[in-house]
């Protein structure tokens, strides 16, 4: 086999997002950007709550830009799987220490 | 067995000159630019050793005052740790073998490979610099536990740098090894298929990169506190110096089986090459590999029993830690298994294997010890502590290096170094280890405290017998060096594949040519160590005898 | 050398892979939330030890000027996005135009935070200058952990802007094509990257209440 030819160009049928898909996610972003500063701002009191509700709605944020910016929803299962071991590893880290905070 | 043409020229003779060595893209050449390199540090940290041996020959001061023992054990741990073990397998024998193993031309990034060592290179002289100004090397330990590191005078910010650089070359590294395997097999080739030195460097490399960020940034956080005075560790101005524990530990407890697996993939590619025999338990020390390195990640508390962590969250941490021994348990009976029937051949190699699986499980049963809650408060911080990581981290993955060494040094260099030179050299390791850490866990049950250059009377005898130990194994070492050094000039030359081995990395010459491989190899039917001789099955066997 | 006798894999590390660069870009990508991740642990602790100080501290913080950011990231995130798209269609001068949006994004972002940092300086909220220094310890972690963090954020926008303006003159030089746009992929890999850990760090600073 020859080290040369062959050069890989993207072989296979790589997913062409559209810049429909790519707009209204950004519509979706910046709605709740929107509100989270409105609810921030004008004081909607949530107390606890509201460090649950801003993390929640981040997330939901983050999973749209790495689904649809970063393409994570066609790449490979694996790469979903990597990402939730990931995820999931600094959440324990996150939970264990807090475990140890909370129970002194 | 194919053996390659005599007119290719070997990765040695492919190109000339030192920039043809310090830029180099074969991997097989930064391979050994990594041996030459953790090799001078390793010698370097070794004598460190023995001088904190020589001091602690009879209680008082000897040879070095309380300050210089600090900085002296600190320095030897940073090297050991950063520069020697944590890079020791994966850099050296990861990169060499790693693509021989998997039958293909390079790893997946030849160019950052370069840049991962010269990062090394970098960090390296970060802490060796730490030597020649201000107050000399940190006097903290290789732990850097906060409030002391932030507020000792000794250049406790270039170490740290040191150890956030090479940090990065380890994450590289890792990366880069990640990629190759599940990129880069060859042809027919499926995880299944891979030799479980592979399996044991992709779990370390999970380790490498998804745990030293950690490290990183906490490092990072102790400079600004140096360079800035904010409270985030030291407790004085209002910082928890347990938090820092935490993130030393997210990181550190893991970086141990970066350590200890690689060691054990060696041990799992000598037993089978040596024992003519299929492995036993392919899949189960395979996976194995991977649940210790996922297992590895949940018991970083149980470092830091004593040291004001919540009593709730020990409990688990020590629940947990006992998880790790499950696999590493599964690995030590395969390994017996597969020796089992086996036609061995004793040669140095599987020495150095049989010692690791040896020196390994008291290092491992002293972890038990450590582990549970109860005891480990009455050994924390004693030199049982000492002599247990010794087992574990010399014992075991110090001599997995050697053996490794030993095993692939005619894949190297095409040459074989004096057999009976190198039994002397494994016969006073061995004995030399052993008699220099076994008093430690004595000494340590006593309760002599690590870390002090002096001690009560009593512990006298036993710290004698370790100084001499050390001395033995010193010899051993040097003995083994220089049969190494000498016969990589002077031995004989060898066939390409002196051990009769059936993985790929020796279906080409010896030395490999530059790209490793004149035509597609062939792969083993039935799995990566399936001897055509090798009766692998009791119903194989019985097949056998009916004929 | 005779390199025709020898076997090389037609992804080989010495030629050009476009999976292999993409999954480690991914790969590095983790080591990067991780690296940010040892940093959200800290201010998840500190917070939950200091929680009036970190509210009454947050109160110093523009969030008018920390939610314009947030658009503006995002709007970048698009662009560069929809400039893969571009490359992919075959469509260059799109995909360089869109390029430049992302890169005068990321200046007007840093513009804004030069600002709001500015503000923070005059006030001597900088760790380490004399009004900071008297402030109760909680405010002063939560200050640290605030220019620590956007401090190695912004480290982030310059490498990444950086990064696609390196692409930009691939794009241009015909190193960078339809046919082989892994750097470009991986680019804006990057650059959404610095997008998520700004989507956190914006209600971590300025949405405390």
């Amino acid at each position: 086999m020859a080290s040369k030819e062959n050069n890989n160009v993207h072989p296979e049928h790589e997913h062409i997002s559209s810049y429909k898909e790519h707009f209204g996610t950004w519509v979706g972003l910046i709605l709740l950007t929107l509100m989270t500063v409105f609810v921030s701002a004008f004081g909607a009191d949530l107390s606890t709550l509201t460090v649950v509700t801003a993390l929640t709605i981040a997330t939901i944020k983050a999973l749209a830009v790495a689904l649809y910016f970063m393409h994570l929803k066609y790449e490979p299962k694996v790469y979903r799987a990597w990402i939730i071991v990931v995820m999931a590893l600094f959440l324990f880290f996150l939970t264990m220490v807090i475990l140890d905070f909370t129970t002194r | 067995m194919t053996v390659a043409a005599l007119s290719q020229p070997n990765f040695f003779q492919a190109k000339k000159g030192i920039a043809s060595w310090l830029f180099t893209l074969d991997h097989k050449r930064i391979g050994l630019l990594y041996l030459y390199s953790i090799g001078f540090f390793f010698i370097v940290a070794a004598g460190l050793g023995v001088l904190m041996r020589l001091e602690l020959l009879n209680p008082g001061r000897d040879l070095i005052d309380a300050q210089t023992y600090n900085q002296v054990f600190t320095l030897h741990g940073v090297i050991m740790i950063f520069l020697f073990i944590i890079p020791s397998i994966p850099a050296v024998f990861g990169n060499f073998a790693l693509p021989l193993l998997l039958g293909t031309d390079d790893v997946a990034f030849p160019k950052l490979n370069l840049i991962s060592w010269w990062l090394y290179v970098i960090g390296a002289l970060f802490a060796l610099f730490t030597l020649f100004y201000g107050d000399g090397p940190a006097d903290t330990g290789w732990t850097f536990y906060a409030p002391y590191s932030v507020r000792t005078g000794t250049n406790v910010s270039m170490t740290v740098m040191a150890a956030f650089v090479l940090g990065f070359s380890s994450i590289l590294t890792g990366l880069n090894f990640i990629v190759t395997i599940h990129r880069l097999k060859t042809p027919g080739m499926g995880f299944n298929q891979m030799p479980l030195f592979a399996w044991s460097l992709y779990a370390t490399a999970w380790i490498q990169l998804l745990a030293t960020p950690i490290i990183g940034i906490t490092l990072l956080m102790i400079v600004a506190e140096r360079v800035l005075g904010i409270g985030l560790f030291d407790p004085s101005i209002g910082g928890d110096p347990i938090l820092y524990q935490h993130l030393f530990w997210i990181y550190s407890h893991p970086a141990v089986y970066i350590m200890a697996l690689p060691a054990m993939g060696i041990v799992s590619e000598v037993i089978p090459t040596f024992a003519q025999r299929t492995i036993f338990g392919y899949k189960a020390i395979a996976y194995s590999s991977m649940a210790i390195a996922f297992v590895g990640y949940f018991v970083w508390g149980h470092h830091m029993f004593t040291s004001g962590m919540s009593g709730p969250a020990g409990f688990i941490f020590s629940i947990l830690t006992f998880f790790v021994a499950i696999p590493t348990a599964v690995k030590v009976f395969n390994w017996v298994a597969t020796l089992y029937k086996g036609s061995i051949s004793i040669e140095v190699p599987l020495l150095f294997a049989l010692a690791f699986i040896f020196n390994f499980s008291i290092g491992g049963l002293t972890g038990l010890v450590l582990g549970a809650l109860a005891t480990d408060v009455h050994v924390h911080d004693t030199h049982f502590v000492v002599a247990h990581f010794h087992y574990v981290m010399f014992g075991g993955a110090g001599f997995a290096f050697f053996g490794a060494l030993h095993y692939w040094f005619p894949k190297i260099w095409g040459k074989m170094y004096n057999k009976a030179m190198a039994n002397l050299a494994f016969i006073l390791l061995f004995i030399g280890f052993n008699l220099t850490y076994f008093p430690m866990l004595i000494v340590g049950i006593m309760g002599m405290p690590r870390r002090y250059y002096d001690y009560l009377p009593e512990f006298h005898e036993m710290n004698m017998l370790s100084t001499f130990g050390s001395w033995i194994m010193i010899t051993g070492l040097i003995i083994m060096i220089i049969n190494l050094v000498v016969s990589k000039q002077r031995g004989a030359k060898v066939s390409g594949n002196p051990w009769n081995g059936i993985t790929l990395d020796w279906q080409t010459s010896s030395p490999p040519p530059l790209h490793n491989f004149d035509k597609m190899p062939v792969l083993p039917e039935g799995g990566p160590y399936n001897y055509p001789d090798a009766i692998s099955t009791h119903e194989e066997k019985e097949k056998k005898d009916d004929e | 050398m005779s390199q025709e006798h020898a076997f090389v894999l037609p992804n080989s590390g010495h030629n050009f892979d476009a999976k292999s660069s993409k999954m480690g870009m991914w790969l590095f990508l983790y080591t990067e939330l991780l690296l940010f991740g040892g940093l959200f642990l800290v201010y998840m602790i500190y917070r939950y030890l200091n929680q009036d100080a970190f509210l009454l501290a947050s109160f110093e913080l523009n969030v008018w000027m920390g939610a314009t950011n947030t658009i503006v990231l995002l709007t970048s995130s698009m662009t560069i996005a929809m400039a893969i798209t571009a490359l992919q269609k075959g469509n260059k001068k799109l995909s360089i135009t869109l390029s430049w949006v992302t890169i005068a994004a990321a200046i007007v972002f840093l513009v804004i935070k030069y600002f709001e940092w500015g503000a923070k300086f005059e006030h001597g909220y900088f760790p380490g200058m004399d009004h900071y220094n008297e402030l109760p310890h909680g405010e002063r972690l939560y200050f640290y952990l605030y220019f620590f963090m956007t401090g190695l954020h912004a480290v982030h926008v310059i490498v990444g802007a950086v990064f696609i303006l390196f692409v930009i003159r691939g794009i241009q030089k015909g190193k960078v094509t339809k046919d082989r746009y892994s750097l470009l992929e991986n680019s804006g890999l990057y650059w959404h990257l610095v997008d998520l850990i700004w989507i956190y760090l914006f209600p971590l600073f300025y949405l405390i209440h």
